[in-house]
């Protein structure tokens, strides 16, 4: 059953086998999983449940029902913005169905350097299985393929790029191109419409509105988790308790680090909230001769990975992603106010943006704020990093002009480089990237609680348990030992799939 | 010529009165973000932004989205201010309880920060621009940070108004239900 607390009305106390602390993609797979099975699961979330009834596509009502602070979450100089999912489904219910496993060079380098020997793709093979199937994952078709899409990829095989059509989990899509926005057709294969209701059916109490404040640890193998009942706006309504022997934290790699710290649990070689990755990304503007709006179609079904080469260097490298928004999300966008903004935005509908999504070795900090649910979020691009950043700013440019772009705005900030076919593209290397000087953005934020075999480097081990606290579970992108370097769906719930099984495997041990 | 930090710092009179001004205000404004939402706001049932607020708000907003240009609709014959206002009373009141004394921030910035004896709300539109630049200029981050936090409030408020998007070409949303009235 789903419950929202705040209609119910009073507290919520339980007592259950696992209590699931976020329903997104790790919480959702691993409550599905385990409930499946007999168990008896609790999944507390503390947004909303929002259903396609609710998916207007208005961005100015959908952005607070579905982002983390209303979509203006980020780190604590402003230099980043996160977008995060704060609703039944989690991120995925916003995410733009990008599905690529876990890339065979990351998991080398996360066996090799990070103690983790049986993570192999053989190894996980089931559960990338079980989590494609269930997700609907297949082939975008060429004729899916929407106009901005199509001269990005254009642009990319005329400068001789590789790139690919990828993989996504739709069923049933219209392309109305409101993914962004939640799925009003239900075709997106999110937890909201796959995991979630799994879990719901069988038989997994599923509460909407439930802030976890605290987890405490003992008598015995007993956890409490307590917290709050919470409105929207996170206004404290009622309490929460669940007792249960096995917790899995899946609130994402910003608030699961939070709750761990705020609660006092073990962190003994202080990795705990440390090595925060972001896949930061910046987006280049390209306007083209002609309307195309690119908000109406599947907004990323073409991929350019010509500068990334995980085979080479697992390390670093970078992507480029067409990316569209609606009036709201493209003008906060772009750089600056006023006439010259406005300006810019008269010619929406001829814009298409092409990101530059980072695979980083920068790392950052999460740390308890002023209030549960607002950590302090450190960031800071190393200057290699800043440098690829700006190489890829000027690759993103050179696409979206072979593509037929007029000209391009590069995001520097406060004052946007505009760049006109035909100008030396090199101006955006020669000028870098300052920090605090460009539109940053962040939708992949991992590694907070991460993942490896030596307890003084990482928080759990290799199936997401934790090192110190037997029977607590991390499930979500906090677990990547490093940054993944491609978008991070199916990892993040194949490797709580995995999670789920060795639960299900040592079930006498931790629930018995 | 000194460096930057060491012209920043040089004891003129204009200098000591804005960097003393500077700190106290964003002193006084890094403070206000615990006051509570109901003691810095609100003398209308309902209403986040009292009206002195709302119409330094509706200033800002004129500014940052050019409303005043040909064929723009106007900040204030649409309902940009009201679905801030609405956002922000929906809102946690963490993020949201300095906008009410930022706005009065923005409002005597020009005293504080440009040695301007205008308040914003009585500046001319390129004043009023002169002024919001620097802000966003501003060497402070924090400064920087309260510019973007109402630039893209600004955005969001305007952005968000059907009458906006045929001069923008965005055809709106798809579903019937979106766009005509309940």
């Amino acid at each position: 059953m789903i419950t929202q607390l705040i209609e119910r009305g009073g507290d919520l106390s339980e007592r259950a086998q696992v209590c699931v602390i976020g329903s997104g993609g790790g919480g959702a797979v691993v409550a599905a999983e385990i409930a499946s099975a007999g168990h008896d699961v609790v999944v507390l979330e503390q947004g909303h449940y929002w259903t396609k009834a609710n998916f207007t596509q208005r961005e100015d009502q959908m952005l607070p029902r579905l982002f983390e602070e209303a979509g203006m979450r980020q780190t604590s100089d402003g230099a980043i913005q996160i977008l995060q999912g704060r609703n039944i489904g989690g991120s995925t219910v916003h995410n733009l169905c990008y599905s690529f496993r876990t890339p065979d060079p990351i998991l080398a380098m996360w066996r090799e350097e990070h103690a983790l020997p049986d993570l192999t793709p053989e190894a996980l093979r089931p559960s990338f299985e079980r989590v494609e199937k269930n997700l609907k994952v297949k082939q975008i078709l060429e004729q899916q393929v929407n106009a901005l899409n199509r001269r990005i990829r254009a642009g990319a095989e005329k400068l001789g790029y590789s790139g690919l059509v990828t993989k996504h989990n739709r069923e049933g899509c219209i392309e109305s191109g409101y993914c962004i926005l939640g799925c009003s057709y239900d075709a997106k294969q999110s937890m909201l419409v796959t995991y979630v209701p799994r879990a719901d059916a069988a038989g997994a109490r599923i509460y909407a509105n439930a802030r976890s404040d605290r987890i405490e640890i003992g008598p015995g193998r007993t956890k409490t988790v307590t917290g709050s009942v919470v409105d929207q706006s996170g206004r404290a309504m009622g309490r929460v308790t669940v007792e249960a022997p096995i917790v899995v934290l899946a609130a994402g790699a910003i608030n699961s680090p939070d709750l761990w710290l705020r609660s006092g649990l073990p962190n003994p070689h202080g990795e705990v909230g440390r090595n925060l990755h972001l896949h930061p990304s910046a987006m280049v503007a390209g306007f083209f001769d002609e309307p195309i709006d690119a908000y109406r179609g599947i907004p990323q079904s073409y991929y350019v990975d010509e500068f990334i080469d995980l085979d080479r260097d697992p390390r670093s490298g970078y992507v480029l992603m067409p990316i569209a928004g609606f009036p709201v999300l493209t003008a906060a966008s772009l750089p600056g106010f006023g006439r010259e903004h406005a300006r810019q935005m008269r010619d929406f509908a001829k814009l298409g943006g092409l990101l530059v999504l980072l695979h980083d070795r920068s790392a950052g900090r999460v740390e308890p704020g002023s209030s549960p649910g607002r950590p302090k979020i450190t960031y800071t691009l190393e200057p290699d990093d800043r440098r690829l950043l700006a190489e890829g700013l000027l690759h993103s440019s050179e696409v979206l002009f072979a593509g037929g772009a007029e000209r391009c705005l590069v995001p520097f900030t406060p004052d946007a480089l505009v760049l006109r076919s035909g100008d030396d593209l090199n101006t955006i290397t020669k000028r870098g990237v300052r920090e605090g000087e460009i539109v940053l953005n962040s939708t992949h934020p991992q590694s907070t609680l991460r993942m490896g075999g030596d307890p003084k480097r990482s928080v759990v081990g290799a199936f997401g348990e934790s090192h110190e606290v037997p029977g607590l579970f991390v499930a979500d992108m906090s677990v990547f030992p490093t940054s993944l370097g491609a978008p991070p769906q199916i990892t993040t719930a194949a490797l709580a799939d995995r999670t789920a099984h060795h639960v299900l495997d040592r079930w006498t041990e931790l629930a018995g | 010529m000194p460096p930057t930090s060491a012209r920043a710092f040089a004891t003129t009179r204009r200098g000591f009165l804005r960097l003393a001004g500077s700190t106290a205000a964003l002193t006084t404004l890094a403070q206000m973000r615990s006051v509570p939402v109901a003691a810095a706001s609100a003398s209308r049932p309902g209403a986040f932004f009292s009206p002195a607020e709302q119409e330094i708000l509706t200033q800002v907003t004129e500014r940052m989205v050019d409303s005043d240009a040909p064929g723009a609709p106007r900040v204030r014959d649409t309902a940009t201010i009201a679905t801030i206002d609405a956002l922000c009373a929906s809102l946690d009141p963490s993020i949201t309880a300095p906008l009410p004394t930022l706005l009065r921030v923005v409002d005597y910035a020009p005293f504080v920060f440009d040695l301007h004896f205008t308040r914003f709300t009585r500046m001319t539109p390129a004043e009023q621009d002169a002024s919001l630049a620097g802000w966003m200029r501003s060497r402070f981050a924090l400064r920087r940070q309260a510019f973007l936090a109402l630039r893209n409030l600004a955005l969001l408020g305007y952005y968000s108004q059907d009458e906006t998007w045929p001069m923008i070409g965005y055809a709106g949303p798809l579903l019937r239900s979106a766009v005509e009235p309940a």
